[in-house]
């Protein structure tokens, strides 16, 4: 049995009900108050996403200020239900035009009832795709796509979509312009010794496709991948270009893209849907360029001062900028002054997170910034041995740069009208979870 | 949804009860129901949200109903929807007023519009009031003949809550069949989606009624229909491939060539963006290939990749979900993982369960080649401030030293812990080092010297002061101040709050006695003394325990408490291997994320107050054949076919029960249940498990058998003749407030005698304790017992739960008189623990 929920409930952080709909009848009505009870005023609440009270098994998620909570009395698949609980938002905030928070559903729930109930029938998902939904659910109401009124814009073919075989795209769009917009957003999660080696680091990317093409275009994209150029020169038996390739540990793809044509001829081809979407994901462990190193020294100067020297090195071409870059150096919480130098960027002191936070909103490549401080500290009794250092973190954003050095070769569009399409591609490297140890 | 009994309790206080509101809308909802003025669908509208919004947090607006369905005369699609909406969350508690509703959802199921087919077909569906169903038979009949695929997807659900709610109706008008007809030839794929989880559902429920219908469930998996699913699922969306998945991984291929062909066409479907359908196909490998173990270790390599993307992607209860499936398959095969076991290392803002889970892998990857980097990481997170965290990182740090034959330097890292004088860390890592020791005892020197320097005043948990005192007794040879320490300890008696802590002090002063008589004669003096005027049952048992061996026999003592001890080899897991394939077959469900299989969380019998036989591992069952009465004593078979244990272990279990020598109990550090039983195992564990068993019983028994009290000067005899009619007893059980509830451990042997409940009810009648009511089955089994003081009419109930597979028993004692609660317990527990034993 897939999820089988047998209610989905949305809370707001005090517990009060936003959202109920409940499936089938074998949990009791009372099953809110179980969650507020047993997970929500307790110090349970964030220990464990899933948990069972009484006969029932609770999944609940945060998403900004509202818990979604589904309730399920048997052998459920959790993973599923996660997954259709992150669908089910996204197709919302489609909806709403971008937040999904407690106000948000408190302007549209006649319109979240509708969807949960066409979303989810007696607890199994149904069809989540915005595409398809919007034919005939619209923020101003629900509109038949089977409607005989003349002044309805008819639909073609709606009624395949609905239930859908090609569920991501409809036909008979017409734009004047064509366009393709291809974001590759790779994040780098790092890891690193005190000592400055590397413990674990890995990229996760995913390509971001915006789509306006006419007609019912056939997409095939080309990466400097290895296996895909590999399995390319064997093709036309010529040899591969020198140049770098890169190995992808793992990729995974949107619906559209044909995953037969891919694991035999290893390339990406597909059908877009219309508008934007997430044509790939992929994961690489393998030559990763790390876009910053970290150079810390904090040195405990008695029981009172400290001196805290960091050196971050910018590694990627000169030419280059990043954005946005914040480090988030960890003091000691009984931290009473702090004075900074810095060659860039400003810095300060947060007492609420217990950290010195240096910005620097522009940061060119190959430069290396310093920040020295010196932080005096409160003696105290109770704090009898040195302080645990948490890790620096650091979040940035690189444009024009990838981590795994992945590059979009060519994007084809082919449309039997034969129009001409023009592609924007953009890269753009960040932070995922960037940790330093010191 | 929120049913009249949950709205009329008022809703939380910042929310108005809405009775106003309420009686406000019923009037202008009246005044709209008939006109037809423009505009009056918007008026509708708003009103309709208002009522909907009030439903939603709780008030009732049940009052409105029939004003609701006048309404309902509308064209305007969300102006229905609102309204099917509120019928759906009313009618079922007002049938009656449902009534009114469907000739006009009938009515809808003609419209010549689909979507408002479908929308008015579901809804009358969702009503659940079981007198209507005449109702539904016709308009779902034609539902699943209509020409639109909306309807007819919503009619394949229909069926399946008609079910529900008249199991009769539905198969009378046998709609399991036109669903098989349907799915097998129609065009549309959520059609067919929804037509196979009715037709599962339908069937899996019916299977225990009908052969006819198991036969059925079968039938989905035969060959033909399989490959039909496997041959369009490109065009199933994402949700309807994790169902078909499901339904693939329980086929079973009759040749490796068909297991080659089905992974072949599916490989692809690991690339799926949606984690669940990757998960689906992951458990469609592992089952398929089971049987065939080079291709089975192949799948894990080619699923390794899949799985990690999965866990690194998405939020973080996604990757706990998804975690949780790769802790399964770590625990399974971790020498496939032990090279990715960077993966495994945890972020510091992560969530605490995903860490948890993380910590275990790493410690069960760890081998010869990666663990020196493993317990480095591992120390990193020991100083973190996250305690749990710490805690955990600790234990891991010790189970890699548990597992590994070089420990050297994981030795040396745990003793730096210990001088890291975190109260937290110090606690954490004696325990283990006292694990440590018990596996390694060459070690002792390197650790007491540095265990030595521990003050006592710094380690107040229980847990870790047992193990500091267990080592001052094992090792007072080698540590100076050994009986000094444990003189100071005893001093402050009184103040020491855990019974466990008190225990294990006359234990290791006692062994301390053994080694260094003269420096200890005064503090053992003293600990006795303390030991036998301690209100403590168990340590004041050990204590005059104690104090009669000394008096018999100085050697003798010595012999008992004191044996030279084999180091450890393998501390015992914590769950049996059936337990683990079980939760493998329930892959891609709860099961693993609870870690226990489904019966135990979702059948009611078992979600009972006890953690079902997971100690059953843990006991060393020997395998002789058992006494023949135990085995051939008629058995109540266990009807719930779910249960885990087969036949034979069951007499496994039983034949072990009438061996006791052969109960060598490792729960050595469980001591944590309280009554006299558990003592009486706990003494035994605790210093000689096979030899010194027959003795110590029989010493206990000799003590009970002098009728000692358990709290002198409370002397509580029992009518040996009371009785009380069972409406009496009852009555009296609802009257009375619960003044004792107990979790206890009794005996083994008692259990194995535990054939049927009769048995136990004649046993407690030779101690004045008679049995009102007794059923269940094996694991199972309940009694509510009745007694009565001697002298006066002072009446004791008790309801006793026993589960024989985990030798735990719960007791709820009511008493009129509750001061003398305790000590009929005591009493009660005594002639419990004697059960099966004479």
């Amino acid at each position: 049995m897939p999820v089988a929920a047998s209610a989905i409930y949305f809370l707001n952080l005090r517990g009060d009900v936003l959202i109920n709909r409940l499936y089938r009848d074998d949990v009791g009505g009372n099953m809110v108050d179980a969650f507020r009870v047993h997970i929500m005023q307790t110090k349970e609440l964030g220990t464990c996403p899933v948990r069972q009270i009484g006969g029932c098994s609770f999944f609940y998620m945060r998403i900004s200020n509202v818990y979604i909570v589904i309730v399920v009395s048997s052998n459920a698949n959790v993973a599923c239900a996660f997954k259709f609980v992150v669908e089910a938002v996204t197709l919302f905030k489609s909806y709403f035009g971008g937040a999904f928070d407690e106000d948000a559903i408190r302007n549209n729930f006649v319109l979240i009832y509708e969807l949960l109930d066409e979303i989810m029938d007696f607890g199994y998902p149904q069809n989540l795709s915005p595409e398809i939904l919007k034919l005939y659910i619209t923020q101003e109401g629900v509109r038949s796509p089977f409607s005989s009124k003349a002044s309805d814009k008819p639909v073609p073919n709606a009624t395949l979509q609905v239930t859908g075989a090609v569920g991501w795209r409809r036909e008979g769009l017409v734009y004047k312009k064509n366009e393709v917009f291809l974001d590759i957003v790779e994040s780098v999660n790092l890891l690193m010794s005190s000592k400055g080696s590397v413990l674990r680091c890995d990229v996760t990317g995913k390509i971001l496709m915006k789509c306006f093409l006419s007609g019912m275009p056939d997409l095939k994209l080309g990466l400097n991948d290895k296996i895909g150029l590999e399995k390319e020169s064997q093709l036309k038996s010529r040899p591969a270009k020198s140049g770098k390739t890169i190995e992808l540990d793992d990729v995974t793809f949107h619906q559209c893209v044909n995953l037969t044509r891919f694991n035999s001829e290893k390339t990406v081809s597909f059908v877009p849907p219309d508008g934007e979407f997430e044509l790939m994901k992929y994961r690489i462990t393998e030559g990763v360029n790390l876009p910053f190193r970290v150079l810390p020294t904090i040195k405990e100067l008695g029981r009172t001062r400290m001196e805290v020297n960091v050196k971050v090195k910018s590694v990627f071409g000169a030419k280059m900028f990043a954005l946005g870059v914040v480090i988030k150096i960890p003091v000691p919480k009984q931290t009473a002054k702090t004075s900074f130098q810095v060659t860039s960027g400003r810095a300060k002191y947060s007492p609420s997170t217990d950290c010195l936070i240096w910005k620097i909103r522009k940061f060119p490549g190959q430069t290396e910034p310093t920040l020295s401080a010196e932080v005096e500290l409160i003696s105290t009794m109770t704090e009898k041995k040195s302080w645990t250092r948490p890790p620096i973190q650091m979040e940035f954003q690189v444009p024009m740069f990838t981590a795994s050095g992945l590059r979009v070769r060519f994007l084809k569009v082919w449309e039997k009208s034969g129009y001409n399409t023009v592609e924007w591609v953009r890269y753009i490297t960040k932070a995922g979870s960037y940790e330093i140890r010191c | 949804m929120a049913p009249p009994a949950q709205s009329q309790r008022s809703p939380s206080p910042s929310q108005p009860s809405g009775k106003g509101e309420v009686s406000d809308l019923k009037i202008q909802l009246r005044q709209l129901a008939g006109s037809r003025a423009p505009g009056t669908d918007d008026t509708k509208r708003d009103l309709f949200k208002k009522v909907i919004s009030y439903m939603t947090i709780g008030i009732d607006v049940s009052s409105v109903f029939s004003e609701m369905v006048m309404c309902s005369a509308t064209s305007d699609i969300v102006l229905k929807k609102m309204c099917y909406l509120y019928v759906g969350n009313y009618a079922k508690h007002n049938p009656d007023l449902a009534l009114l509703t469907i000739n006009f959802l009938q009515r809808d199921c003609k419209d010549e519009d689909p979507m408002i087919r479908g929308l008015a077909l579901r809804s009358l569906c969702s009503l659940g009031v079981a007198n209507l169903v005449e109702y539904l038979v016709g308009p779902l009949n034609s539902g699943l003949k209509d020409g639109n695929s909306y309807v007819r997807m919503v009619a394949a659900v229909g069926v399946l809550k008609l079910y529900h709610i008249s199991v009769s109706t539905c198969l009378d008008a046998d709609f399991p069949d036109l669903l098989k007809q349907l799915m097998l030839k129609d065009k549309d794929a959520q059609v067919v989606a929804n037509c196979l989880t009715s037709l599962q559902e339908i069937w899996s429920l019916e299977a225990s009624k009908s052969e006819e219908a198991a036969r059925d469930r079968e039938s989905l998996l035969s060959k033909p229909i399989v490959y039909y699913f496997l041959n369009r699922i490109k065009e199933f969306n994402e949700w309807a491939q994790c169902i078909v998945l499901e339904l693939v991984s329980k086929y079973v291929p009759t040749d490796s060539e068909e297991i080659f062909d089905i992974m072949n066409l599916l490989e692809d479907r690991l690339h799926h963006a949606n984690g669940a359908v990757v998960l689906a196909t992951i458990k469609v490998f592992l089952h398929m290939t089971l049987s065939m173990a080079d291709v089975h270790q192949q799948v894990y390599e080619r699923i390794k990749a899949p799985l990690l993307t999965l866990v690194s992607s998405g939020s973080s209860e996604q990757s706990y979900a998804v975690l949780s499936h790769l802790h399964l398959l770590v625990m399974r095969a971790p020498f496939i993982f032990s090279s990715d076991y960077k993966h495994f290392y945890c972020q510091y803002n992560e969530p605490f369960y995903v860490k948890k889970l993380k910590l275990e892998m790493l410690t069960s990857v760890a081998n010869e080649s990666n663990t020196y980097e493993i317990v480095t990481e591992l120390c990193e997170y020991v100083a973190n401030v996250d305690i749990p965290m710490a805690r955990e990182s600790i234990r891991a740090v010790g189970k890699i030293a548990l597992q590994q034959y070089d420990v050297n330097a994981i030795v040396d890292r745990l003793l730096q812990f210990l001088e890291m004088e975190k109260e937290h860390v110090t606690a954490e890592t004696l325990v283990l080092v006292k694990d440590l020791l018990r596996k390694y005892p060459q070690w002792s020197h390197d650790c007491i010297a540095v265990v030595g320097n521990i003050s006592s005043k710094n380690v107040q948990e229980p847990r870790a002061k047992a193990a500091l005192i267990w080592m001052l007794g094992e090792y007072a040879q080698d540590m100076q101040d050994s009986p000094y320490i444990l003189e100071s300890l005893i001093e402050n008696w009184e103040e020491e709050h855990s019974a466990e802590v008190r225990l294990h002090l006359l234990t290791a002063v006692i062994k301390c006695f053994f080694r260094r008589p003269p420096e200890t004669q005064k503090a053992l003096g003293a600990a006795l003394a303390a030991g036998l005027a301690d209100f403590h049952q168990d340590v004041h048992d050990r204590a005059l325990f104690y104090y009669r061996l000394l008096t018999y026999d100085i050697s003798v003592a010595e012999k008992i408490v004191n044996p030279p001890k084999q180091a450890v080899s393998v501390f015992a897991d914590t769950q049996s291997s059936e337990m683990k394939d079980r939760i493998f077959d329930e892959f891609n469900s709860l099961s693993v994320v609870y870690q226990k299989p489904s019966y135990m969380f979702t059948d009611k019998e078992h979600r009972g107050p006890f953690a079902f036989s997971e100690e059953l591992g843990n006991l060393s069952i020997d395998t002789e054949p058992a006494d023949n009465d135990a085995v051939s004593a008629p058995r109540i078979e266990a009807n719930d076919k779910e249960l885990l244990l087969s036949t034979s272990e069951k007499e496994e279990i039983l034949g072990y029960g009438t061996n006791g020598s052969a109960y060598n109990a490792p729960s050595y550090n469980s001591a944590t249940t309280t009554g006299g039983s558990q003592g009486h195992l706990d003494l035994v564990s605790l210093d000689q498990p096979s030899t010194a068993f027959t003795n110590a019983s029989s010493a206990m028994d000799e003590l009970f058998g002098l009728g000692m009290p358990a709290v002198p000067g409370s002397v509580l005899l029992l009518n040996a003749k009371a009785t009380i009619e069972s409406n009496a007893f009852q009555q009296k059980w609802r009257q009375l407030p619960v003044s004792l509830s107990q979790d206890i451990s009794i005996d083994p042997r008692g259990v194995a005698a535990m054939t049927n409940p009769k048995a136990l009810a004649q046993h407690m009648q030779n101690y004045s304790m008679h049995c009102v009511a007794s059923g269940g089955q094996a694991p199972n089994f309940k009694f509510f017992l009745f007694a009565q003081k001697a002298e006066e009419p002072s009446a004791y109930l008790v309801e006793c739960v026993i589960n024989s597979s985990s030798c735990k028993v719960q007791l709820k004692i009511k008493a009129d008189d509750q001061s003398t609660s305790q000590a009929f317990s005591d009493l009660f527990q005594a002639a419990l623990s004697k059960f099966g034993l004479s």
